[in-house]
């Protein structure tokens, strides 16, 4: 390539770069976060064996090496940048011929494993197999002596199958498709051959390793769920060969201006920023970023966030009434924000790995530890690709410490002393507990220690919600976050009578704007006046729940309703959650 | 007098062999070492007891055979016997004892702690263990598989592991510790009764329009002809407070056996009672009783500790595949208020050893479960307090000469399981259990999230083709069960 070809490869790939950086680094942030905490990476040979120990591992375990840095957002874009711009660049290498317009294609595969790792399921390791597996094939092509080469590349196969996994055939037809770009001697013979060790891989590998055959020909470890192909990836390695298979094409008149390679590269540039889009799933990254300020307690955040807009996933919605309750607000704004049923309070229990996430924290903060432990566990085992997980392994480690199961605690802590970014917190967590002074250092481990039930024992019930909480402030008054869960509980549900009966347990004066609004409704339900209103209800308030009942019954539209009363009870309770079970 | 010589033994060469030794003072008691091998009875054929002296920067071990034979061990963290030295060694002591003197380096300085016994059985043990690895918890199932364990070595080896299909690996039994002859539940999208008989495995649906559901505790007959199954409805509950964490317990269970000669599940009314559960049932040696558990039916949840399950028994006619109808109360456990679990009849006859909690079913998530023993020949039943602890003991099993039980325990941290075994001599008393010996035991143990479940006795290593059962779990056909 001349000069400014050269120059202008440079720009592209740069581009490229900065253009994956700032998509995850500004736009999926959170994305990145949650991949990290799916997984516990250990500095041990131990666990290197593990991952390394089935065909793909190395790449997986490379894979997974990178992922542990995506615990802060920017690092994990800028590495994930560098892979991808990576992948290009040996694409590039393993091209045939030099032609910008072949550079310009090289973006192909990288652009779609970009929007592959869009996927919150998809994982690092297969986008490493695909590197390895082009740098195999471009380390192979400098190998000068054709019978030397072959050979090295035929041995090469089944190591790189134990490596990158069936991702290594991109290696196999790279190779094929150069020696026969090449021309020289048998080409036929060593393809057949190639094709042939290729083949064999898994069918060794189906009585050496516990797994199915058609896991060993798919990928071990390349997709969260093993029964879902991943098929943007496997559209990166046909692309990858494509690319190094035009490049073998014999062009009789090479185009030599820049400007048709410029438009190729725009053209897969946003193409692939369109595919990248389409991908990445807004509403999951807004639950990603909600679920990621729980974890870091940023509850200000959350309610600057609501501000700006206003959740309405119940997941999100759980995060955001988690902030108001810690930061004392949900009795008085629990309505000014979007609320449609208890689901967004304390959703129900899903046994899969992410609905428990948050909600466990949930619990964590109200006090019930055992139940904050067993969200944890259940989303941990429920890792579909069996995985361990940093962010469970602590939080395990906490409620263990916190119910007095130290020896247990010790075991989450030491593993945890073998990762890049919990170590510190685990040491200086185990060292405290040797000096027993963990409960004076960790006032969040102290407040849980004093929350959570003693005297009464019973079986966890998500129908008996109600009598659950009530206990936890029955035996903590000074657990006000109980109550104001409680509260907020009967009101979602609607259940007003239950809401009445608990309305004791409320200390706060004057009453909180919902709960005079829900109990002026109760006295409007059953009385035929408002002589011997409670004191505790604001006069005003009858007469907006008079304007506001005569509006119902003028029959004023739902959206006109909204504007004016959306953010009291009295709109909740006529206009939300109306699928509610009787 | 052998053994005042082999203390004047062991002190000549404490003298005249190591300079650690002669420097080293006097601790003046035990040595606080994990395990704690400390006085414990093990066979001939048991890989070495590795061990660690936790708190130490180094240690040194001498062990001394009765004959004056020595092996010694050390390092930072935990010795490391050569396995041949030690198969030797134990031949030397079979029928006596070694002589373990440990040396703990604190600090710079050495101690010498007080020698302790390791006494070696002449009694033999099995080939090897099987049980599950699976993590200790509460309704979703990660990583999981069911493991042979070779007991003169440190061998493992899967047998079968739920990467290998959808779903769970669940209980398992071999008749009376034979390798060729398995059972093994599968739960889940693929979910499977797998038999394995005459080389060869069928993959089972239990399940029948006329029972209750699935077949899930099973024991082979003796003869290896029929496999008594309980089918339970069992669910989990998950408690609020700290020192209890998950309930396990049936809403309703049966009885039944399934005669493999004529595949026909057989039961009777009165192992099928409406207002009782009954689970765990077990054939007796001679294989003409069949042993089972019984609790009348309390209101779940409010009445769950009220739940507590009797030790009862009923005829087995084996020529026939008859049940009897007099059923018979052999350990009224709840009217102490307590909850009997798991028997296991010895395959000599003479004994059932079994888990008492103070309620459930499902006692390895009650820290009072403990292994009692009732002599079926007086009728004596008593606490196995030669081998309890303070917290869970829970499933065992006897080796096939009846000499050995192999027992999960929660002793060591309360969550993980992990097995120990003990002898029994002909008298039915037990020696101290020792923990499943591993090399550098405290990193292993350390290391290991999952917990040891279900542990059986194997004679020799199970021939079971892991790919064929892979392919017979994957694969839609059943064979379905009839009823009588």
């Amino acid at each position: 390539m001349s000069r400014p070809q050269k120059i202008a490869a440079v720009v592209m790939t740069v581009l490229t770069g900065i253009a994956i950086y700032g998509f995850f680094a500004f736009r999926y942030p959170y994305h990145l976060h949650f991949q990290e905490q799916y997984q516990l990476f250990e500095w041990t040979g131990a666990y290197f064996a593990q991952v390394a120990g089935v065909p793909g591992g190395l790449a997986d375990w490379l894979g997974r090496c990178l992922t542990q840095f995506f615990y802060y957002a920017p690092l994990g874009a800028a590495l994930t940048a560098l892979l991808l711009c990576g992948v290009q660049l040996l694409t590039w290498a393993v091209s045939a011929r030099r032609s910008l317009m072949l550079y310009a294609l090289s973006f192909l595969p990288a652009l779609l494993l970009a929007a592959f790792c869009c996927d919150e399921n998809a994982l690092l390791g297969p986008v490493v197999a695909v590197a390895l597996s082009l740098g195999a094939a471009a380390l192979c092509r400098r190998v000068v002596p054709q019978k030397g080469r072959r050979l090295l590349e035929l041995l090469l196969v089944p190591v790189l199958y134990l490596a990158c996994g069936p991702v290594c055939l991109l290696f196999v037809l790279v190779s094929v498709c150069q020696e026969f770009a090449g021309g020289e001697g048998k080409p036929w013979l060593f393809a057949a051959g190639m094709l042939a060790v290729a083949a064999a891989c898994p069918l060794v590998a189906s009585r050496l390793f516990p797994y199915p055959l058609h896991r060993l020909v798919e990928g071990v470890h390349y997709y969260r769920f093993h029964n879902i192909l991943p098929g943007m990836l496997y559209a990166a390695v046909l692309a990858a060969l494509l690319v190094v298979a035009v490049s073998c094409l014999k062009v009789r008149k090479p185009l030599r201006s820049l400007v048709p390679a410029v438009i190729l590269y725009v053209v897969l540039l946003a193409a692939g920023t369109f595919l990248t889009l389409r991908t990445a799933d807004p509403v999951k990254e807004e639950w990603m970023r909600y679920d990621f300020m729980v974890r870091m307690q940023m509850w200000n955040r959350i309610m600057t966030a609501a501000d700006r807009r206003n959740p309405d996933n119940p997941k999100t919605v759980s995060c955001l009434n988690l902030a108001l309750a810690r930061t004392g607000r949900l009795p008085d704004s629990q309505f000014t924000y979007f609320q449609n049923g208890p689901e967004g309070l304390l959703p129900t229990y899903e046994g899969d790995f992410t609905n428990p996430v948050s909600t466990g924290e949930i619990y964590w903060h109200l006090g019930m530890v055992n139940t904050a432990q067993r969200y944890a566990f259940e989303a941990q085992e429920a890792i579909p690709d069996f995985q361990k997980s940093a962010r469970f392994y602590r939080r395990l480690a906490e409620t263990n410490l916190v119910n007095g199961d130290t020896t247990v605690a010790m075991k989450y802590l030491n593993v945890l002393q073998h990762t890049t970014f919990y170590r510190a917190w685990a040491r200086e967590t185990a060292a405290l507990v040797s000096e027993g002074t963990l409960f004076e250092k960790r006032p969040e481990l102290a407040r849980a220690r004093t929350l959570r039930l003693r005297e009464h024992d019973f079986l966890f019930s998500e129908t008996e919600m109600d009598s659950m909480l009530g206990l936890l402030n029955v035996e903590h008054p000074e657990n006000t976050m109980a109550v104001d869960y409680l509260m907020a509980w009967c009101l979602l549900r609607k259940d007003l009578n239950r809401f009445a009966e608990c309305l004791p347990m409320v200390t706060a004066s004057p009453l909180p704007q919902a709960y005079q609004e829900a109990l002026l409704l109760l006295w409007f339900f059953t009385h035929d006046g408002y002589d011997g209103l409670p004191a505790s209800i604001a006069p005003g308030n009858v007469q907006r729940l008079n304007r506001f009942l005569a509006d119902v019954d003028a029959g004023k539209s739902r959206a006109a309703m909204e504007a004016v009363y959306g953010k009291t009870y009295w709109f909740y309770y006529v206009y939300r959650y109306q699928n509610r079970p009787e | 007098m052998k053994r005042i010589l082999c203390f004047v033994t062991v002190m000549s060469m404490l003298a005249a062999c190591s300079p650690r030794a002669r420097q080293a003072t006097p601790a003046g008691k035990l040595p606080d070492i994990w395990p704690d091998y400390v006085g414990v009875t093990v066979p001939e054929t048991v890989a070495p007891l590795d061990f660690t002296l936790p708190d130490a920067d180094a240690l040194d071990v001498l062990l001394t055979a009765p004959d004056g034979t020595t092996l010694r061990s050390g390092g930072r963290t935990a010795t490391r016997f050569s396995e041949k030295s030690w198969r030797a060694l134990l031949q030397r002591s079979a029928g006596d004892s070694l002589t373990v003197t440990v040396f703990g380096r604190f600090g710079g300085a050495w101690q010498r702690f007080e020698p302790f016994r390791i006494h070696v059985s002449k009694d033999a043990i099995d080939y090897g263990l099987t049980f599950r690895l699976i993590e200790p918890g509460y309704q979703i199932y990660s990583h999981m598989g069911v493991y042979e364990r070779e007991l003169a070595s440190y061998r493992q080896r899967a047998l079968l592991e739920n990467t290998q299909f959808d779903g769970c690996v669940n209980c398992h039994a071999s008749r009376r510790d034979d390798p060729g002859s398995w059972t093994l539940h599968i739960r889940g999208s693929h979910g499977a009764t797998l038999l394995r008989l005459d080389g060869e495995i069928k993959a089972y649906d239990t399940k029948t329009d006329s029972t209750l559901g699935f077949c899930v505790y099973p024991y082979w007959h003796p003869s290896g002809r029929y496999i008594a199954y309980s089918t339970n409805n069992t669910r989990q509950g998950f408690h609020m407070q700290a020192d209890k964490l998950i309930e396990v317990f049936d809403l309703d269970s049966d009885i039944q056996v399934y005669d493999i000669a004529r595949n026909k599940l057989i039961t009777t009314p009165q192992v099928k009672q409406p207002d009782i559960w009954e689970t765990f049932p077990v054939f007796s040696a001679d294989g003409r009783t069949l042993y089972f558990t019984a609790a009348a039916k309390v209101e779940i949840p409010g009445e769950l500790p009220q739940s507590r399950y009797n030790l009862m028994k009923v005829d087995f006619d084996p020529e026939t595949g008859t049940i009897g109808t007099d059923v018979e109360l052999l350990v009224d456990a709840a009217s102490q208020g307590r909850s009997l679990c798991f028997p296991r009849p010895s395959y000599d006859g003479k004994y059932l050893l079994y888990t008492l909690c103070d309620y459930g079913t499902f006692p390895i998530w009650h820290h009072e479960a403990d292994l009692w023993l009732l002599d079926l020949e007086t009728g004596e039943t008593r606490p196995l307090d030669e081998v309890n602890s303070d917290d869970t003991e829970s499933f065992h099993n006897w080796s096939s000469n009846s000499r050995w039980v192999v027992f999960s325990s929660r002793r060591d941290d309360g969550l993980f399981t992990r097995l120990y075994i003990a002898h029994i001599d002909e008298n039915g008393r037990a020696g101290k259990p020792f923990l499943l010996p591993q090399r550098d035991p405290w990193h292993y143990y350390d290391d290991l999230f999952r917990s040891y479940n279900v542990p059986e006795f194997v004679t020799g290593p199970v021939p079971f083709e892991s790919i064929r059962a892979q392919q017979a779990i994957n694969a839609s056909e059943r064979v379905s069960f009839d009823y009588r």
